[in-house]
């Protein structure tokens, strides 16, 4: 390695956090906006146009914020758990690639390296909330230890079966082996990974570890100014993550309609890559829109009892479909039935537990009405 | 599921919706008539909103409603009003039948917690709350409310609210004529 590589190499990931940064502001502004909207109210509109500037006010307020330090913190805990989860949500980008030649390094175990790099964000939340010296902190950090481990699994074991379709861990080669989108081949394993996904960044309705009528914020409670925007940055980085893994695994990644060579290539490639990792995005905050927050005990009870038998028996049938050499049709066909019964027991089930509602006589009550 | 689903279609049904935010006080700005500044478009108010006091006029004789009797000013529980009374000029002249009339009167609104206080008190009927809130301002001197504008205020409100200085109670409390 050459003094120059070393050079780019430090260009390149600038560029890309600068990059990240962005999108990150983007994605609040957009966020802001569009729960607005379906909420029936406008979102920001003050600052600049459309309130575009909005993230930028954000960040101001943020930055002239003081870093409050309470008394009879864990210090070091407290100090470095910003650190712990900024840095993995930040590690991982280095080896995710946008288009088929642009990507900082791409890795061939580069599927391997996100969900390792991504599980260690999980000490900084439990470092967090032991250091805070809080309760509300440490529920919030207990419980987004108990969630983010227990989502790991029905995640990797989901992904395990697009892996095994294109025998590679390398994206590129996930991404190029997509003649037909991963979504159609595995629509069991697209589900549970999309659910575990959501479930491992912590958004709606999964966001039980930052629930704020429950534990006022979760581990961050008692942070402020730079270090909360830290935590911030990476929450939303993660969430970009999670769009651009669901693209770049079962949306086909840059596939799509466009010239084949030279510079539109790259640009079409551009293109698609982001326009469907917006939908995703912009899914992800529809969810949010609709659903209310799980229980504790509903959340782990979706992990353990639902999701992860769900994606062994994806991983059986995606095995039995290369062992046998089935066509590609049975297993879109088979993984959507999984999909669909399971669906079914969960729902008989649900009404076998639920009393019927009976008739009461509502007794009449005479005289006057009061009030 | 399916209920899931139904509430995703209702979220993504309201995104394509006007939202119904009404943007006060960024809407089209009216005139007021008899006044420099403009007012803005909100929501309707209620009939019974209830805003700033003021005083009303009597136009049978075209003075002030107002005697300057002070219950007011004594019951006032924020002690933001400041009455001062005169003899009545028009009663000298055999106009009016009030002997006294209210020589000054402030409000202060930035200490007034619109509690109706002194509407209930008023032996004359001389004061009502009306519906005026766009008293916002930026100097505190700003903020009290004198003579002038509460004369301004009253008026304007029984315009609007078909508010004339009743007969019937201004005749009863009507003193004898000597």
């Amino acid at each position: 390695m050459t003094w120059s590589d070393v050079g780019w190499l430090i260009l390149s990931v600038a560029i890309f956090i600068g990059f990240i940064n962005f999108v990150v502001l983007a994605l609040t502004y957009l966020e802001r906006k569009f729960i607005g909207r379906a909420q029936g109210r406008y979102g920001p509109t003050r600052t600049g146009p459309f309130g575009l500037f909005q993230p930028i006010a954000d960040v101001i307020k943020l930055m002239s914020k003081e870093d409050v330090l309470p008394a009879r913190t864990d210090k070091a805990a407290f100090w470095l758990a910003p650190m712990a989860v900024f840095v993995p949500a930040f590690v991982i980008w280095v080896s995710i690639p946008f288009t088929r030649d642009i990507a900082i390094r791409n890795l061939e175990m580069g599927l391997l390296f996100i969900f390792a790099v991504s599980g260690l964000s999980i000490v900084g939340m439990i470092m967090a909330g032991w250091g805070s010296f809080n309760k509300y902190a440490m529920l919030g950090g207990a419980r987004a230890a108990a969630q983010l481990i227990s989502y790991e699994i029905p995640l990797i074991i989901g992904v395990l079966g697009v892996a095994m379709i294109s025998q590679s861990l390398d994206l590129r080669v996930i991404v190029a082996e997509q003649g037909t989108w991963f979504i159609i081949l595995q629509p069991l394993a697209f589900f549970v990974v999309f659910t575990a996904g959501l479930a491992e960044v912590g958004r709606a309705p999964f966001d039980i570890p930052f629930a704020e009528s429950e534990v006022v914020g979760g581990p961050f409670v008692e942070y402020s100014g730079m270090h909360w925007s830290m935590f911030f940055l990476a929450e939303y980085a993660n969430t970009f993550l999670v769009a651009v893994l669901i693209t770049l695994l079962f949306l086909g990644g840059w596939r799509g309609i466009g010239p084949a060579t030279g510079w539109g290539e790259d640009v079409m490639m551009a293109f698609w890559f982001f326009s469907k990792t917006m939908v995703v995005v912009l899914v992800i905050f529809w969810i949010r829109t609709a659903l209310p927050r799980f229980r504790i005990d509903q959340v782990m009870a979706l992990a353990w009892k639902f999701l992860i038998p769900l994606s062994f028996l994806n991983l059986l049938l995606t095995g039995f479909y290369l062992f046998y050499g089935w066509s590609d049709w049975s297993i879109s066909l088979m993984s959507l039935a999984v999909l669909l019964s399971a669906y079914y027991a969960v729902m008989r089930r649900r009404r076998s537990q639920i009393p019927r509602p009976t008739m009461v006589k509502v007794p009449v009550r005479r005289g006057r009405v009061l009030g | 599921m399916i209920g899931i689903f139904r509430g995703l279609m209702v979220t993504i049904a309201t995104v394509f919706k006007k939202p119904v935010t009404v943007q006060y006080p960024d809407g089209d700005p009216i005139k007021i008539p008899g006044k420099k500044s403009t007012r803005r478009v909100h929501l309707p108010l209620s009939p019974r909103y209830m805003g700033f006091p003021a005083l009303l006029w009597d136009d049978r004789v075209d003075e002030p409603a107002c005697t300057g009797c002070l219950v007011c000013m004594r019951y006032c529980p924020t002690e933001c009003i400041t009455v001062t009374m005169k003899d009545n000029p028009l009663h000298a002249e055999g106009k009016s039948s009030r002997r006294k009339i209210v020589d000054n009167f402030e409000i202060r609104m930035e200490r007034c917690i619109l509690c109706a206080i002194c509407v209930e008190v008023c032996n004359f009927e001389a004061i009502a709350m009306t519906d005026f809130h766009e008293e916002a301002n930026l100097s505190r001197g700003g903020l009290v409310a004198t003579k002038e504008d509460l004369f301004r205020m009253g008026r304007d409100y029984q315009k609007r609210a078909g508010i004339v200085v009743g007969s019937d109670s201004a005749e009863e409390s009507e003193e004898p004529e000597e």
